[in-house]
């Protein structure tokens, strides 16, 4: 695993304003960074990432079924327990997933660390499945990287084909998509993902979520009034099932991505209950929740809210002593414990792997880099090449 | 015995022009034909039907700009070509209550017409695309009622589809519609941490 610098290829962002890829810069801020990329082997690749991935997805599928048939795991991740038997319904009919992003700590070598499970809302899918895979077609027809280069990304292939099997698992000819209203970066994922939607031959129309409308007979409709029988929203289990809506989900009978299950996996509680059913396994970090916490404890470890996001609410501790903090909305549901495994460093950049499921299929990484321990939103992406 | 590693990691085939947005400028075709709906065969072109300008910028955010030529000329073509009334309560009596407006000729002559209800467009992606007024009726004594009518009086079928090339395929199991009593119960979650979210927003993670 190297950080290799390379030219940028001179008219990409002309490039991108053709492909409708809009969020490469924010705030004036590069995000999508083309200056190096990050180079592995195939056996990095298979080996350290591939085939754990699809392991700790196997794994995290037992915890599912533990927790949902179990109302003290229930109440213990906080899941309000109106969507109790909602969540065990959906885990117990097999509702189909679209897919997760596992993030790790990984320098080459080694077992990777997760992070945690981005289960139901991840992100930076455009830059991985598409903007990435046309960075190295380009390079190397340019002559500029070797014609051997691969890449660690079959994602646009597997969630095309995802859609495919979502499509006749529920009998359905179009999918309902939508996000937040004033986020472009939500709004280019999800338009991502209606395209590859409609590369599998479905209909994909789009509302923002704050357009969903609760109809006299209890469905829930879109701008039009057409009833939304399948949603694929960019938009947390854990805030929906606090909203005012939240009550009307049952009624409305909607076949949703992801499915409430995975509201067990994007919920950090995964984090010390994997530790619990897997303890000591390589790629897994020890994990504690708050009352199981050991006392005298030295070593860093890393207090994360139940529920959060790109970041934010995250402390690393040594002793009493906070060493780093981040600010952020997220705490009031409790938090918990993690050994604190210090992300990779190359040149002055740390580096945090993405690994990529579709359904329960390893499909690609993606790699971020930071100026801080703490990868947050204002870390850039980079490219990657098997070589 | 040799096993040479042909299998990629990456995937094989993207369908570039899928993910192209920019559509290349090409004006919207002015004079604004009818789109031809044939009815027969599989020949049918696919449209889709806004209800205005927002709705066309919403589910097209890359093409706003085609959204935007395509209902000024359909604006254009209703005051030209919808069917024009001598009396307010005759065109009323077609289209229902409050769905008129009155229309002044170059002439001087005045008339009453139905609002513009909505516009059709053909798939945007082609280099050539069409834009057509629609119209709908919400009178009970109007054999237009809930339909989309083109200017012409042709019946483009129920006025809650969106998309005119219709699947084979029934909308399966619930009504395809719904009258909705209220919206905006999602999303409150976003307005009430807003302050600390990312600088540029979103919920992904």
């Amino acid at each position: 695993m190297l950080r290799i610098n390379i030219p940028e290829r001179k008219n990409w962002q002309e490039q991108a304003s053709e492909f409708g890829f809009h969020f490469h810069t924010i705030d004036g801020e590069p995000y999508w960074d083309e200056s190096a990329y990050y180079q592995f082997t195939l056996e990095q690749i298979e080996q350290d990432l591939e085939a754990p991935t699809e392991e700790i997805h196997q794994m995290c599928l037992h915890v599912v079924d533990k927790v949902v048939n179990d109302e003290q795991w229930l109440s213990q991740f906080q899941i309000p327990d109106m969507f109790w038997q909602q969540v065990l319904d959906s885990w117990n009919r097999r509702d189909p997933s679209l897919y997760s992003r596992l993030d790790f700590a990984y320098q080459g070598k080694g077992p990777a660390k997760l992070y945690e499970n981005n289960a139901d809302t991840p992100t930076s899918l455009y830059e991985s499945g598409f903007w990435q895979w046309l960075w190295l077609e380009e390079q190397v027809n340019n002559g500029v990287l070797s014609r051997a280069s691969d890449q660690f990304n079959s994602l646009q292939e597997k969630l095309v084909n995802q859609f495919r099997v979502i499509a006749q698992h529920y009998d359905i000819d179009h999918l309902h998509f939508a996000c937040c209203q004033d986020t472009d970066e939500d709004r280019g994922t999800v338009q991502y993902l209606q395209d590859c939607a409609q590369e599998a031959g479905l209909n994909s129309p789009f509302l923002f979520i704050e357009d969903i409308g609760l109809s006299e007979t209890g469905f829930f409709t879109d701008q039009h009034d057409h009833t939304i029988d399948t949603l694929f929203k960019l938009y947390p289990w854990e805030f929906m099932q606090r909203e005012s809506f939240g009550e009307h989900i049952e009624a409305a009978q909607v076949n949703w991505l992801e499915p409430m299950w995975k509201s067990v996996l994007s919920n950090k509680a995964l984090l010390p209950m994997l530790w619990q059913l897997f303890p000591n396994h390589p790629n897994l970090l020890p994990a504690w929740f708050e009352q199981d916490l050991p006392h005298s404890n030295d070593a860093p470890i890393v207090k994360k809210p139940l529920f959060s996001r790109e970041g934010a609410n995250i402390s690393i501790l040594r002793g009493n002593q906070t060493n780093i903090n981040t600010p952020g909305p997220y705490g009031e549901e409790g938090y918990i414990y993690q050994a604190y495994a210090p992300l990779p460093r190359f040149s002055e950049h740390y580096t945090l792997i993405g690994s990529w499921l579709v359904n329960d299929e390893a499909a690609g990484i993606s790699i971020r880099e930071d100026h801080s321990q703490i990868t947050q939103d204002s870390s850039r992406y980079l490219p990657h090449i098997i070589l | 015995m040799t096993n040479p590693k042909t299998t990629q990691k990456r995937s094989a085939n993207i369908n570039l022009a899928r993910m192209r947005k920019a559509v290349s400028p090409k004006p919207l075709a002015l004079g604004v034909a009818t789109v031809m709906l044939s009815g027969c065969g599989d020949d049918r072109e696919q449209a889709m039907v806004f209800t205005n300008l927002d709705d066309c910028v919403n589910q097209l955010p890359e093409q706003a700009e085609q959204c935007q030529l395509a209902y000024q000329s359909a604006l254009a073509e209703a005051e030209r070509t919808a069917p024009k009334y001598n009396s307010q309560s005759s065109c009323e009596y077609e289209f229902g209550a409050n769905q008129c407006t009155s229309y002044r000729a170059d002439n001087g002559s005045s008339w009453f017409m139905p609002f513009m209800a909505g516009y059709m467009l053909s798939s945007l992606s082609s280099p050539r695309y069409y834009s057509t007024p629609m119209f709908t009726s919400y009178s009970p004594y109007s054999s237009y009622r809930y339909r989309w009518i083109g200017a012409d009086g042709k019946d483009f079928g129920d006025f809650r589809k969106r998309n005119l090339k219709v699947s084979k395929k029934a909308f399966a199991p619930k009504p395809t519609v719904s009258r909705t009593i209220k919206r905006g119960g999602f999303g409150s979650s976003v307005r009430a941490k807003s302050s600390w979210g990312s600088s540029r927003g979103g919920w992904g993670g």
